[in-house]
């Protein structure tokens, strides 16, 4: 089966049809997006910020990082199952938009310098985790790691302007569709 | 409010915003980064006030740390906001969401400014024991934000209100 066809199978599937066709469900998973995802930067931006040396430096890096990750993860939890949902919806326009594909690939970019950065800096964490500033392998994990993240978010709300939506109001302004 | 919001949207600064097409997505991302400094500050301090992260440090402690960005992402926020209202006023302005949302917004800014001045009073105390008082505000503002969030994303749904939008599907 090639991918087209399959696309267009969940596109077609009943639970995306009930979310295209109701008035709140995308509204609201969208929101539940954005909730997973603001939650999903900021966490991660506090640990970048103590791997930098610029924030939260007094603590040990560990002990931040033990605070937080678990929040981080279940905030991705969030963010993905909602992603999915959405993407269901319109997933042949969604697969072939540039923007969405580039959102993927950062997304993927964050993942390798999570495990770049816990293959080099992170296995001797034992030894600078109370500096105050992270050795040159992790300031450059944490400032790769905002600038992508800061790349998603932006992606992101990219896609939202030149993916079409279905349901959309008629309105005096009305910048949503402004790409096509 | 609708013929402020078409006055607004005649003068030079919001068609230059509108020409540009790219300003409002770009704004728009800025405003969710800043919405994550926001969260992230405000769930944290609720975490640390239930215990759940950053025993290691004092209620002060926490609130030094994370009150300082929160502010600062607020004013971001603010600005960010100001400028989508201008490039789109009729869409912000004409919105029920929108409304609603700047009510959470000052709910949410006088909840951070009481527990701030409270913890002045009580920043021994609250080290050892929060109080069950506390406790509910701390919960209560974290929905406050979340509210502000989904309203937020709303805007562009205010049709979800049927009736009561003040943009109703044609």
């Amino acid at each position: 089966m090639d991918i087209t066809t399959f696309l267009k199978q969940i596109e077609a599937s009943g639970f995306a049809t009930w979310i295209r066709d109701s008035l709140y469900a995308f509204p609201l998973i969208e929101s539940c997006h954005v909730v997973g995802l603001t939650m999903v930067f900021g966490t991660i931006a506090i640990m970048d910020l103590r791997l930098l040396g610029i924030a939260s430096v007094e603590r040990p890096f560990t002990r931040v990082k033990n605070d937080i990750l678990k929040w981080t993860w279940l905030a991705f939890a969030l963010t993905v199952t909602t992603g999915l949902l959405m993407f269901i919806t319109n997933a042949g326009v969604y697969f072939h938009n540039t923007q969405f594909r580039f959102k993927m690939a950062l997304i993927a970019l964050s993942g390798i310098n999570m495990l770049v950065f816990e293959l080099t800096a992170g296995r001797s964490v034992g030894r600078w985790s109370s500096d105050r500033i992270a050795p040159r392998a992790g300031r450059i994990a944490g400032a790769l790691s905002l600038a992508l993240w800061i790349g998603v978010i932006f992606l992101g709300r990219w896609v939202g302007f030149t993916s079409t939506r279905h349901l959309e109001p008629s309105q005096e302004i009305n910048l949503d569709n402004i790409f096509q | 409010m609708e013929h402020f919001a078409q006055w607004l949207a005649q003068t030079d600064v919001s068609v230059a915003i509108q020409t540009h097409l790219w300003v409002i997505p770009a704004i728009q991302s800025v405003h969710i980064v800043a919405i994550g400094v926001v969260l992230s500050s405000v769930l944290m301090v609720d975490l640390r006030i239930f215990g759940y992260a950053g025993r290691d440090l004092t209620m002060p402690q926490t609130v030094r740390r994370f009150g300082s960005w929160l502010w600062g992402a607020l004013g971001v926020l603010l600005i960010t906001g100001i400028v989508m209202i201008t490039g789109e006023p009729v869409r912000e302005l004409m919105s029920l969401s929108f409304w609603l949302k700047m009510m959470q917004l000052a709910i949410g800014i006088a909840l951070a400014l009481m527990f701030q001045r409270a913890l002045r009073h009580n920043a021994q105390r609250w080290d050892h024991a929060v109080s069950a008082r506390v406790k509910f505000l701390a919960i209560v503002t974290l929905i406050v934000w979340l509210s502000i969030i989904f309203l937020g994303r709303l805007i562009a749904y205010d049709h979800v209100w049927g009736s009561w939008s003040m943009r109703p599907l044609e």
